[in-house]
């Protein structure tokens, strides 16, 4: 599945037109509101109870109370995936941010080639995790990749066996993955500020960069916090192309949480643990998205309540 | 590599993230329906029919499709029905439905640690008295392979299939162009790592992406200085039982290696799925690598004329100076194992028992198995062996007749959880990030669980 | 008029075509786009050529430049292993799962903008947006107990029933900024023209969303294209086989062949090339209604 996650609701003035209105068109809302509570939310609930049980996956499922909960708090591999999880999820955002910001606006501009470009730009969202790793793998190997390819001796890195090359490398990697969707996210937003507030601003002598920092980048900083939103909330789900990439190594260098709920719970058939990391996840990733929202202004609270 | 057994370490991992997920099914009394092969507790076919599912894709699918056909022609009555699964998907498949009680009759596996799983949740037979009672079938059978089918003293499954030693390959071309011999013991070694780095060839190939190929180093240094007693007493989960001085020595060894670059630049970025390991060898960028006896097929199918043309070469692994352990001794799989489920109907067992004795020792079988390229578990093979791999299969044979010992690969021979963390620490070491005392304290944490 | 009116998203307007006339060209933001256009080609390029080598000389060729004796072999390899019938049922389960999700979603969107005055219905959009931070594989374990509660175990259905489900959030949301620029006033005249609610929303709403719906019926398409993890858990036999789970057992097959693996990703990827080539235009100016301010 594409991992891409929860942009945030952008701030608007909620519709007054619907006045009283509302009760007829509740049961419209309903098909898709069960239709996830039955595949979405059961499941959650599923979870919150198997993070109280122990189970291996092949024998009973025996309830334990908070054994499942102590085990994974005492477990040092879990500060080491949050803390691998942060870092992913920092760098990819700072990497990311300003190169998509960028790219979004030089693309924005209405020249034939820029849309080409913004047609190729798409492309790598269309491959999925795991076949972007086998090429990166492929790609990336000392002897027969990249390196070898171009004669350039200095690309024959250790890229995936050593600690911090292959964090580079997995940040690299993701923002390869996504840079092009979040460029054009940016591209849309830069079109939608309205030209006369840069005329006005050239009128008044300013250059390029003054503009870039006094009108484009405020209006963009709704975009922002949803973009910001997606990359944050969706780095927490990473999963197949981190395991098919490095699969958590080397040694534990790149594994997030994501992963480490994998191994707990399908490698080392520590299922009740690996539920309780799926809960501590949901939590982060839900904790997350409201701090943005809230980032983003005061009317986005109303709008989060009054949508 | 497909279908060879070892290959359920190919962490390419497509099958990646979900693989596992798959696993969960156990609760709750339906399981999976049952569409494919007649699942245990749903009968099976008429008349005591049994299922068996296994790996699919060459070279092993079609030896094991011809078996059952040759079962299913001679018994009418009592048919087995069978479903083949791509490697990855198998590993979680099998878990899920006999949690649900929805398995096969058989169960395909690759013994040790997975099996010993099975055998403490009661999910698989004893066949101890079934093989007494039953000699011959037993006599038909290399006895080396029976050391991963037991746990507790019982054995719980029959080894089936073929045998894969791990050995050290080396490329003929690259030993003459820098005139040298092949090592003949660790200090050779180590003396010829400094000759190839001269010539700017990598000493070996090692896909240490990979972590498992890393490991076949640790098994054969700790063998060779210590025997394998050491590593039975970390299987018997006794505690501290890496606190022995021989792997602190096995230890240092790897990293003296690694410091002399005795591997590939970047090897740990190297991955054994796409087989760049190989490559490296037959391409004549590395002079030496130890891989499983697999690798000759690959090599062979992918290095154009390098195999043909006499440009490989291989041997067991050499002695270590002052080492305890037997040279004779290997390190690989020593089989692959069927087992038979014990929630499985009479009549199914039966069947399942009958297919052991009969088709899978018969001289078709064991001729279908050597045709594929591998060394069957079964004895006296030797005279089937012909054609230009005659000779390689001959010493992979003479290999694994002749170990004292044939060990099973660690991580197969762990626990899952265990294993995790020998792979971690394994990883950590030949980067040099762990010291040996680190790398011990470490993984005697996770003795026995 | 309702029909004709233009779409809600600003882009395309004259005026923003003025903008850059007078500007100096953005070397910093030029370079940057077309050093990345080659970071991003490269690997694509790389996919591409690998597909046409053979295994055998993969590791003998340079890696970047293409085998002077090209091979469809792979190819003819791929199709030959019941490609077809896997690209269907990508294709059954794609649609299957996208049509009624994004359906669905349009509504629940609707009616999350006309009714936003009822509790409940705000209640339901907050449960929505709690949605958005679930990953799948979080909840996996429960959604195959389910499906196997159902009776849908090894059926195309079992995937594309939580398909659905997980594809609501995300369109619910983007459908639902986008419904909320339609100018009220057009609501107003609706319903002095006495159309209902239900007439509204499908002769006012629909049309007018059109650009959203594309976007989130490609985003959503994409994903459930390119799932894995649904269709691994909830389906066994071959004949329910997605494309990329095949794609795992072509891998078994081969081994590690690369350039199968490669030709395979190509065959898999070009139909969303194809389908992105179509509705390009219509996603940008979603993207710009449904994500961007």
């Amino acid at each position: 599945m594409t991992t891409i996650a929860p942009p945030v609701v952008r701030t608007k003035e909620p519709t007054r037109s619907s006045g009283g209105r509302s009760g007829s068109v509740v049961w419209m809302a309903l098909p898709a509101f069960l239709w996830f509570i039955a595949f979405g939310i059961v499941p959650l609930l599923g979870v919150l109870w198997l993070s109280f049980t122990t189970w291996n996956g092949i024998g009973e499922i025996v309830p334990s109370g908070l054994d499942s909960w102590k085990a994974t708090l005492q477990d040092p591999k879990l500060p080491h995936a949050i803390w691998v999880t942060f870092v992913i999820m920092a760098l990819s955002w700072a990497v990311q941010t300003p190169m998509s910001i960028l790219i979004g606006v030089f693309i924005a501009a209405r020249k034939r080639y820029r849309e080409f470009l913004a047609v190729l730009f798409f492309i790598p969202l269309l491959l999925s995790s795991a076949a972007i790793a086998i090429t990166y793998k492929s790609l990336l190997d000392p002897s027969f990749g990249l390196g070898s390819g171009l004669g350039i001796e200095a690309l024959n890195q250790d890229w995936l066996g050593n600690s911090t090359l292959a964090m580079a490398t997995l940040i690299f990697i993701v923002s390869w993955q996504f840079i092009p969707f979040h460029s054009l996210i940016y591209q849309g937003a830069v079109r939608q500020i309205p030209t006369s507030m840069y005329e006005a601003a050239q009128i008044d002598g300013a250059g390029r960069w003054k503009q870039f920092w006094s009108i484009t980048l405020p209006q963009l900083k709704y975009t922002i916090i949803t973009s910001s939103t997606l990359m944050v909330v969706g780095s927490l789900t990473f999963f197949d192309l981190i395991y098919v990439l490095t699969a958590g190594g080397p040694g534990d260098a790149t594994r997030a949480l994501a992963l480490l709920m994998y191994q707990q719970g399908f490698q080392a058939n520590l299922m009740g643990p690996a539920s309780a990391i799926a809960v501590i996840l949901v939590l982060v990733g839900l904790g997350l998205s409201l701090l943005l929202r809230r980032l983003g202004g005061r009317s986005d609270d109303s709008q989060l309540e009054g949508a | 590599m497909t279908n060879n057994p070892m290959s359920r370490r190919n962490f390419m991992g497509l099958a990646a993230g979900a693989a596992g997920a798959a696993a969960l099914a156990a609760c709750g009394s339906d399981g999976p329906s049952d569409t494919t092969g007649g699942g245990t507790s749903n009968g099976g076919g008429s008349g005591g029919g049994a299922s068996y599912w296994s790996l699919s894709g060459p070279p092993g699918e079609p030896v094991r499709k011809a078996a059952i056909k040759r079962f299913n022609d001679a018994n009418p009555d009592a048919k087995i029905t069978e479903t083949y699964f791509q490697n990855d998907a198998y590993k979680q498949k099998i878990k899920t439905s006999l949690g649900a009680n929805q398995g096969p009759t058989m169960i395909w596996g690759w013994g040790g640690g997975g099996l010993k799983e099975y055998v403490n949740s009661n999910l698989v037979e004893d066949l101890t008295d079934w093989f007494g009672q039953n000699a011959a079938v037993k006599d038909k059978i290399l006895p080396s392979s029976f050391g991963a089918a037991t746990v507790n003293g019982k054995i719980y499954a029959m080894p089936i299939e073929t045998v894969q030693p791990i050995v050290l390959f080396y490329n003929k071309k690259v030993f003459d162009k820098v005139g040298v011999q092949p090592p003949k013991s660790w200090g050779e070694i180590m003396a010829l790592v400094p000759k190839f780095n001269d010539q700017k060839i990598a000493p070996f190939s090692l896909a240490g992406q990979s972590r498992w190929t890393n490991m076949m180093w640790l098994e054969f240094l700790l063998d060779r200085t210590a025997g394998s007693e050491v590593f039975d007493r970390v299987f018997a989960g006794e505690k501290d039982a890496w606190s022995d001085p021989a792997v602190l020595d096995m230890l240092t060894k790897i990293q003296d290696l690694v410091k002399a670059n005795g591997f590939q630049k970047g090897f740990s970025s190297t991955t054994a799925d796409s087989n760049a390991d190989q490559a490296l060898l037959y391409t004549g960028k590395a002079a030496m690598m130890l891989h499983g006896s697999w690798s000759y097929g690959i090599q062979t199918a992918n290095g154009g004329n390098f195999v043909k043309d006499g440009g490989l070469g291989w041997m067991n692994f050499p002695p270590v100076e002052g080492g305890k352990g037997d040279p004779s001794n290997t390190v690989g799989n020593p089989g692959q194992y069927l087992s038979i489920s014990s929630k499985a109907t009479d009549a199914a067992k039966e069947t399942a028992k009958k297919f052991f004795s009969t088709t899978l020792v018969d001289d078709q079988e064991k001729e279908g198995w050597v045709k594929s390229g591998g060394v069957p578990v079964l004895k006296n093979s030797e005279s089937l062996f012909t054609g230009g791999d005659a000779q390689f299969l001959k010493d992979m044979a003479g290999i694994a007749n002749g170990a004292k010992v044939f060990a099973q690969s660690w991580d197969q021979a762990l626990s899952p959880t265990a294993a995790e963390t020998l792979l971690d620490n394994i990883a950590k070491l030949f980067q040099l990030q762990v010291s040996p005392q680190q790398w011990v304290d470490s993984m005697n944490g996770v003795i026995g669980k | 008029m309702t029909r004709h009116s233009p779409s809600p998203t600003v882009s395309g307007t004259p005026d923003s075509r003025r903008r850059h006339r007078a500007m100096s060209y953005n070397w910093l933001g030029g370079g940057l786009s077309w050093v990345w256009l080659f970071i991003v080609m490269l690997p694509i390029y790389w996919i591409v050529i690998t597909s046409f080598k053979t295994q055998d000389n993969y590791f003998f060729t340079n890696p970047l430049v293409p085998s002077s004796d090209l091979t469809f072999e792979n190819y003819k390899t791929v199709i030959e292993n019941d490609f077809v019938r896997y690209f269907f049922n990508s294709v059954v389960v794609t649609l299957g799962a996208v049509l009624p999700a994004v359906l669905i979603s349009f509504m629940a969107a609707y009616a999350i903008v006309r009714g936003s005055a009822s509790r409940l219905l705000r209640g339901m959009n907050w449960i929505f947006l709690m949605g958005l931070a679930i990953p799948l594989q979080a909840v996996i374990i429960p959604v195959y107990l389910i499906i196997i509660r159902l009776k849908m175990y090894d059926t195309l259905a079992a995937i594309i029933l939580p398909s659905i489900a997980f594809a609501i959030p995300l369109s619910v949301l983007v459908l639902s900024n986008f419904i909320r620029d339609v100018p009220k006033e057009l609501f107003e005249s609706m319903r002095m023209d006495g159309a209902s609610e239900w007439g509204t929303m499908w002769r006012l709403a629909f049309p007018l969303t059109r650009p959203a719906l594309v976007t989130v019926l490609i985003y959503n398409a994409l994903g459930i294209w390119n799932g894995f993890l649904l269709p691994l858990v909830l389906t066994q036999s071959p004949e329910q086989r997605t494309i990329p789970l095949a794609l795992t057992a072509f891998q078994g097959q081969f081994g590690v062949n690369i350039p199968a693996i490669a030709a395979s990703v190509t065959l898999t990827t070009l139909p969303i090339v194809l389908l992105y080539a179509i509705g390009r235009r219509q996603l940008l100016s979603g993207l710009t209604a449904g994500f961007g301010k």
